[in-house]
């Protein structure tokens, strides 16, 4: 109920509304292990060119909703998702959507980096390849340096490419998680606690990689630090067990949290 | 309420640190250190009572077998006389095959030895060499027909008698009568060393050779090529099979009772004795279908069933093995389920399916009871030019050498139990190299 609310408030953006349509839907989403139902009816709203981030304690259902998002939950065996969620007006559960199309217009980064044992080269073009996006060299090349450098990875990996994306630091390898979610041209990019495995310099250096990807994709960003929803983020989603409790703009939610639960999770009193 | 509380905190407390009193007292530590102490005995003295049986065990192998590699010759000057051997003007081939080499070879040993006419001596005389001394002859002048005429100075093989007995195996003291070589034999075997005739040499026959009750002329030539034709059944059949049903159980089977119940059966069938698998491969492979009888092709399905069990239960291991991160990383770009497997998890699991897969081989090698069955015990002489033709197996051939009633076999089945651990610790050697040369961290 507050969240539909808030959703509705959230409109008062400085920006003008036709940069930010809303790409994603989501309306009564719940989600179902077994019979146990995890998430209880989710209404969130993402918008093209913006950053949500989805915060709440652990075991809140945010990382689960962020699943839905891309159909991660369908390899996870007693998985299943009810109500409606639209990507462009076209349901994500719907049987005619494919789910390898799907995750190639919803891209994902992962809390631990897990760039493929292979060399960094490889790495970024896999998608292209496998989405028979590029065919020749040159456009592999182009694809491979593009991605790198939006990532903010080009100057550190350029004259390493064939060397294995498992041989670099922690922050460098989640870059290069990104650079292959990117590689692909996902229109959004789901990231599920993309900085809790690195140190804070690397975590700082993602920050702004996401403040620039913004430019151009929907940004889902699930994290555990307040801050950080504070800092990248221009609406943000309160989850508290397996309910939405307040979703609207970041600042507001910082300093004037509708709910009372909301208030005592960002000043640390649940959670 | 507090006074009472606070009594109990204290008595709990006093109780706590005179329990720590008693673990720290030193006869109570002593005893834990001792008890420790003689826990390493134990395991140091399992360890060694292991060690000294497998040195045993290969050192009367080594000291047995060693002996079977080289192999007692005696020089004899052959006159290749075209009348003895029959031939007249320029024989052709055909003539050159047929020729009387026995005859010439047995004139120039009767006349190397000084034999008279005496038949018993003559028979004596012609039992130092092997029976397929006139055969090393043949194959001499079949590669060059210009020695017919000609005096050659050749290196034959001794008999297995005089072989036997040269490597101190017939000692000269038993009496005459008990003893294989007699004091003739001796003698001339005497002058022929002092002459410089008589020398062990490589035994190439063991490796090339099949099966003979000559034992100087039997050889695993056959065994070993009949292994090597079941082990590339093996492979072809057990890893193409074992690896598509492992992936099929750990990535695409549903979670439910008849998979639990497929899941049990391969681990029990891992365990099920291989002479049932022999019995299995007799009704199925001979009798339904009809395959020929001691062909390596059969026992190599029949190893290839008793093998499956193992690669199946390695490569799901190999792949449970592959991190989820890999699989969610390939989900999230979007590869399809089955480009996440051919892709990423077969590859990093090949390492733990290939180790898997050889060490069900050497298992199978080394099997006996099974191919019994299928009729691989066989008196097995020439090569098996396809795995459809009849063949023996390594250790088959031990245990039909080990039943061999002749003194020189005993070496020989020593000296083949040697070539299968070679061939078995190889085999093990490849999976561990493998498995160092692909192990990944993440």
């Amino acid at each position: 109920m507050i969240a539909t609310a808030m959703s509705n408030g959230a409109k008062a953006d400085a920006k003008p509304a036709a940069e930010h349509d809303i790409k994603i839907t989501g309306r009564d989403v719940r989600v179902f292990y077994g019979d146990k139902e995890a998430l209880h009816g989710v209404d969130v709203d993402l918008r093209d060119r913006e950053v949500t981030s989805l915060i709440g304690p652990s075991g809140c259902g945010k990382s689960t909703y962020l699943r839905c998002l891309n159909r991660m939950n369908d390899t996870i065996a007693g998985c299943r998702v009810t109500g409606s969620l639209m990507l462009d007006g076209k349901d994500i559960y719907d049987k005619s959507i494919d789910v390898v199309q799907l995750r190639a217009r919803v891209g994902m980064v992962f809390q631990k980096p897990n760039p493929f044992p292979k060399s960094i080269y490889e790495n970024v073009a896999y998608g292209p390849r496998i989405h028979g996006i590029a065919s020749s060299k040159a456009d592999f090349d182009a694809i491979v340096e593009n991605s790198l450098r939006k990532a903010g990875l080009w100057n550190e990996a350029k004259d390493r490419l064939d060397q294995p994306g498992t041989g670099l630091s922690g922050g460098q390898q989640q870059r290069l998680c990104i650079a292959r979610a990117i590689a692909v041209s996902p229109e959004v990019i789901l990231m599920d606690e993309p900085c809790s495995a690195l140190d804070p310099i690397a975590t700082a250096t993602i920050e702004e990689l996401i403040d620039e990807l913004r430019e151009n994709f929907a940004i889902v960003i699930v994290t555990h630090s307040m801050q950080q929803a504070a800092r990248v983020s221009q609406k943000t989603a309160f989850f508290h067990l397996g309910n939405l409790v307040e979703f609207g703009e970041t600042r507001q939610i910082f300093t004037n949290p509708v709910d009372t639960r909301t208030q005592a999770y960002i000043t640390g009193r649940i959670g | 309420m507090t006074d009472i509380a606070a009594d109990s905190f204290s008595i709990t407390s006093s109780d706590a640190r005179a329990r720590n009193a008693r673990a720290l007292d030193s006869s109570r530590l002593r005893a834990r250190y001792g008890a420790e102490k003689r826990f390493r005995v134990y395991g140091a003295a399992a360890i060694v009572f292991g060690l000294v049986f497998l040195a045993w065990l290969f050192g009367s192998l080594v000291i047995q077998g060693t002996g079977a590699f080289r192999q007692t010759q005696i020089r004899v000057a052959v006159e290749l006389d075209a009348g003895e051997l029959g031939l007249s003007g320029t024989p052709d081939r055909e003539a050159l095959e047929k020729a009387e080499y026995q005859a010439a070879l047995r004139a120039s040993l009767r006349k190397t030895l000084g034999v008279g006419s005496d038949r018993g001596e003559r028979r004596d005389a012609y039992a130092l060499l092997s029976n397929g001394a006139d055969l090393e002859i043949r194959s001499r002048v079949l590669a060059d027909p210009s020695l017919v005429g000609k005096t050659i100075n050749l290196w034959l093989t001794a008999g297995a008698d005089v072989d036997t007995m040269l490597k101190g195996n017939i000692s000269r003291d038993v009496p005459e009568n008990k003893r294989r070589v007699n004091n003739r034999q001796i003698a001339w075997l005497d002058k022929l060393a002092a002459d410089g005739r008589v020398g062990r040499h490589f035994n190439a026959n063991l490796f090339t050779k099949g099966a003979s009750s000559d034992a100087e002329l039997a050889g695993m030539g056959v065994a070993i090529v009949g292994s090597l034709y079941m082990m590339v059944v093996v492979l072809l059949v057990a890893l193409p099979i074992g690896v598509a049903a492992a992936v099929y159980l750990e990535e695409f089977a549903p979670r439910n009772r008849w998979t639990d119940v497929i899941e049990v059966n391969i681990n029990n069938l891992a365990a099920v004795p291989s002479i049932v698998f022999g019995l299995l491969g007799l009704a199925i492979f001979l009798n339904v279908f009809g395959m020929p009888r001691s062909a390596p092709v059969v026992g190599g399905l029949v190893l290839a069933l008793m093998t499956l069990p193992v690669v199946i239960i390695a490569t799901r291991a190999a792949i449970k093995a592959v991190p989820p991160s890999i699989r969610e990383a390939a989900l999230g770009v979007g590869a399809s389920r089955m480009q996440v497997i051919t892709h990423h998890v077969l590859p990093l699991a090949m390492p733990g399916i290939l180790t898997g897969t050889i060490i069900g081989m050497a298992r199978a090698l080394g099997e006996t009871a099974p191919l019994l069955l299928v009729g691989m015990v066989a008196f097995v002489v020439s090569q098996p030019a396809t795995p459809f033709d009849p063949a023996t197996a390594l250790p088959v051939q031990i245990y039909m050498w080990a039943g061999a009633s002749e003194r020189a076999f005993v070496e020989r089945t020593s000296a083949a139990i040697l070539i299968l651990l070679a061939f078995l610790i190889t085999m093990n050697a490849t999976a561990v190299i493998l498995r160092r040369k692909f192990e990944r961290r993440w």
